[in-house]
């Protein structure tokens, strides 16, 4: 399937990577990530973890984080869909907005996720064990990874602990107050 | 005889066992070469990672396809991450034939599996050491609880193992520095647990070698870091770095060689002893010997017997050892990768603070003595916890956004899970034994291993989920999951058996001492010597075998019989 809707044929990870750079190709087209790329996935990334009073995915340099772990962690079929999803992410912008993912403001970047997402959890919950998961699972999760792995995530957004000292099994919590993590 | 190549004792190994083999060597006064096979880890010093938190990981911790690609055992499990990867050895230097599914999770270096081991630290109990008599099964082991028990208060005492006061004659106890806090969800689900089976079933806090305070010469505590696996730089868990190699060196006494390979036992037919050791440079490939008047095999389980299948093959072929036949036989590890997990309604307004390196503990309550007969023999404990969930769940309610981000940066519902070690019993026919034709870049021949869990494992399986969910069910735990993964032997690592101890040398490898048969100064005390294998987590076991072994061992040298 990837390979059909690609016209290409879908190779081992290291070849693949070795084999088929292209430096000008557009969004999702070439082989590794070049800056316009992980500017793509910053915004994609930010879009899902905007800054608040707390950092956005941009600040814990999610794009960047997004593109290792594609390229180092990724079997070669995940690192394909991950490609075409940029791909699609951008065409499905176009659709909706008339214009690609980078020219549209926050507010069309937002409604569009929002409807990917939906369709993502809907096609999640249907379908069957081997079927390959939604496109845009894969930015979901790696933002959300990225960003709570960062120093930016922790220190901003988590009351981070990293020498404890001690440990208490009942303090009490109330809403609002920060999930904790250490250093692992 | 004082030339450098002379000791009083050689101690094959460097982690749990032979750090302990070290210590009480050297401090009864004898001159001790520690062989390691791999390279030095420094204590404090050389913990690269002790202090990194998560975002310093190229790849957060992960695993990389090349990890994965290169390290084909170790990536059936969990050891497989980026944190502590130079701590176990490399899959493409030390194969070995698998003719059925093994799983041999090595650490070759400074230390062994001392510096990476989960820490859980159980006494046996008299129905342990009786078991096999009992059901009539293999065969007996040679010792009972009441002789071990003064081993366990000496070791236990020394470690710094941390554990609650029970009074269980299944989970005997010991000597306890305090123990960790249940938090408040498992101390709910215990009360539960107890009210509901009456007393017959029982969670206690686990039991695990992290100092909750301070002991003679490890002067820091546990800080809750939970991130013992990296090397602690506060000493607080025992390793053979934090804790045995510092005495032995204190004594002046021991000589630490690494990346000394032993290739054979060298045995003396005159004396029907052993000499010493033959050493190959796993760097330079040079061969060096060295001689004792006692060696004592601490390489792990596996490579302990590795060693004595390649010694005296002139005298026995099938190796030092081998004369009842037993040798390599009867590998045991436990059963595991199976249990349950569930929601725990309300506690929304508590939490805890801290990363506790240990969880709670479900001793045995299966086929104890008076009990319900099961459809197999031995039983099975729990090791779990109760936590409230982080920034990794799913919020199905949620999409993407601000609302999702502040979401995940608060905890979630509480949830509670347990997972089993089940017994595996000691079948002769699992075995390992030495390849005809594969070597190891050394030019070693490898180990083949012939291992698999039988009908009693199996069926052990089926209650160990059962009885998870139930007991979380009967707990008022919501949404009960439970499920077997599925486990390959080896997967506990927990190793034992191969050279097992007994009263007859006709069926045994060891006597009661851990004295090879057929060369009583050659003492084996690591997970080698197990004669049946329990459900708790082994390693507290060879640490008091191991120290009994050393104090039987100098006296022994004293009266001149070894």
């Amino acid at each position: 399937m990837v390979a059909a809707a690609t016209g290409g044929v879908v190779i081992g990870g290291e070849f693949f990577l070795a084999g088929c750079k292209n430096p000008e190709a557009g969004v999702g087209e070439s082989a590794t990530f070049g800056e316009s790329d992980i500017a793509f996935l910053d915004e994609v990334a930010e879009t899902i973890f905007p800054k608040t009073s707390t950092p956005g995915a941009k600040d814990a340099k999610v794009g960047q984080y997004m593109s290792v772990m594609v390229t180092d962690c990724y079997e070669a079929k995940d690192q394909q869909a991950f490609r075409d999803g940029m791909k699609k992410i951008n065409e499905a912008c176009d659709k909706m907005h008339k214009h690609g993912f980078m020219k549209a403001s926050p507010e069309q970047r937002k409604e569009l996720l929002v409807s990917l997402d939906k369709e993502r959890a809907e096609y999640q919950k249907n379908k069957k064990k081997e079927d390959p998961n939604h496109y845009f699972q894969y930015f979901k999760q790696l933002t959300i990874m990225g960003y709570f792995t960062s120093k930016e995530g922790r220190e901003g957004a988590t009351n981070y602990q990293p020498v404890p000292g001690r440990y208490q099994g009942d303090i009490p919590y109330k809403k609002g107050d920060k999930v904790q993590t250490g250093l692992s | 005889m004082a030339d450098n190549n002379t000791f009083d004792a050689i101690v094959v190994g460097s982690g749990i066992s032979g750090g302990w083999a070290a210590k009480e060597l050297t401090e009864k006064g004898l001159k001790v070469l520690m062989l390691e096979r791999g390279h030095h880890i420094e204590h404090i010093k050389d913990y690269a990672d002790t202090n990194k938190p998560v975002w310093e990981y190229p790849h957060r911790g992960g695993r990389t396809r090349k990890m994965v690609e290169d390290y084909p055992v170790l990536k059936r499990d969990y050891p497989l991450n980026e944190r502590n990867l130079s701590y176990w050895a490399s899959d493409k230097d030390s194969p070995y034939v698998e003719k059925k599914p093994f799983g041999w999770f090595r650490g070759y270096h400074t230390g062994g599996r001392s510096l990476m081991w989960g820490r859980q630290s159980y006494r046996w109990s008299e129905q342990d050491y009786e078991a096999n008599a009992k059901d009539g099964i293999a065969i007996d082991w040679p010792v009972r609880y009441k002789e071990i028990a003064p081993w366990y208060d000496y070791v236990e005492s020394f470690a710094g193992i941390s554990g609650s006061l029970e009074g269980l004659p299944q989970l005997p106890d010991g000597k306890f520095l305090p123990p960790m806090e249940m938090n408040v969800v498992e101390k709910m689900v215990a009360e539960k647990i107890k009210q509901h089976y009456n007393n017959q079933r029982t969670m206690i806090i686990g039991r695990t070698a992290n100092l909750t305070k301070e002991i003679p010469g490890r002067t820091t505590a546990c800080q809750f870091r939970n991130i013992c696996w990296n090397g602690c730089i506060f000493g607080a868990y025992f390793s053979t770095q934090s804790s045995t190699l510092p005495a032995a060196m204190k004594t002046g006494n021991l000589t630490l060689r690494n990346n000394s390979i032993v290739t054979e036992v060298i045995y003396d037919k005159d004396t029907k002893k052993a000499k010493g050791v033959r050493v190959l440079d796993a760097v330079t490939n040079q061969t060096y010997e060295f001689f004792s008047k006692i060696v004592f095999l601490c390489a792990s389980t596996f490579n302990s017997t590795w060693i004595l299948m390649r010694s005296a093959t002139d005298i026995w072929p099938d190796g030092l050892g081998s004369s009842s036949g037993e040798l390599g036989h009867n590998v045991m590890d436990h059963h595991l990768k199976l249990g349950a997990s569930g929601d725990v309604e309300g506690f929304e307004d508590r939490y805890t603070f801290g990363f506790r390196p240990n969880g709670i503990y479900i001793p045995r309550f299966r086929n104890l003595p008076g009990g319900e007969k099961r459809n197999y023999i031995r039983g099975f404990g729990y090791q779990g916890a109760a936590s409230r969930e982080g920034w990794g769940r799913q919020i199905a309610e949620l999409n993407i956004g601000a609302e999702l981000k502040d979401a995940l940066g608060e905890p979630g519902k509480w949830t509670m899970g347990v997972g089993g070690f089940g017994e595996m019993l000691p079948y002769h026919d699992n075995k390992i034994t030495l390849s005809k034709d594969k070597k190891d870049k050394w030019g070693l021949p490898v180990l083949e291993f012939d291992v698999e869990f039988k009908e009693n494992e199996k069926n052990m399986r089926i209650d160990i989920v059962n009885d998870a969910k139930e007991m979380l069910e009967a707990a008022g735990i919501k949404n009960v999951r439970g499920g077997d993964g599925g486990c390959e032997p080896g997967w506990g690592i927990h190793e034992m058996g191969t050279a097992r101890m007994g009263k007859d040398q006709k069926t045994s490898v060891l006597n009661k001492w851990n004295q090879v048969w057929d060369a009583p100064n050659v003492y084996v005390t690591d997970g080698s010597f197990m004669t049946s294998a329990s459900c708790v987590n082994p390693s507290l076991s060879y640490m008091a075998f191991t120290a009994r072994a050393v104090d039987h061992a100098v006296s022994e040298l004293k009266k001149m019989n070894v």
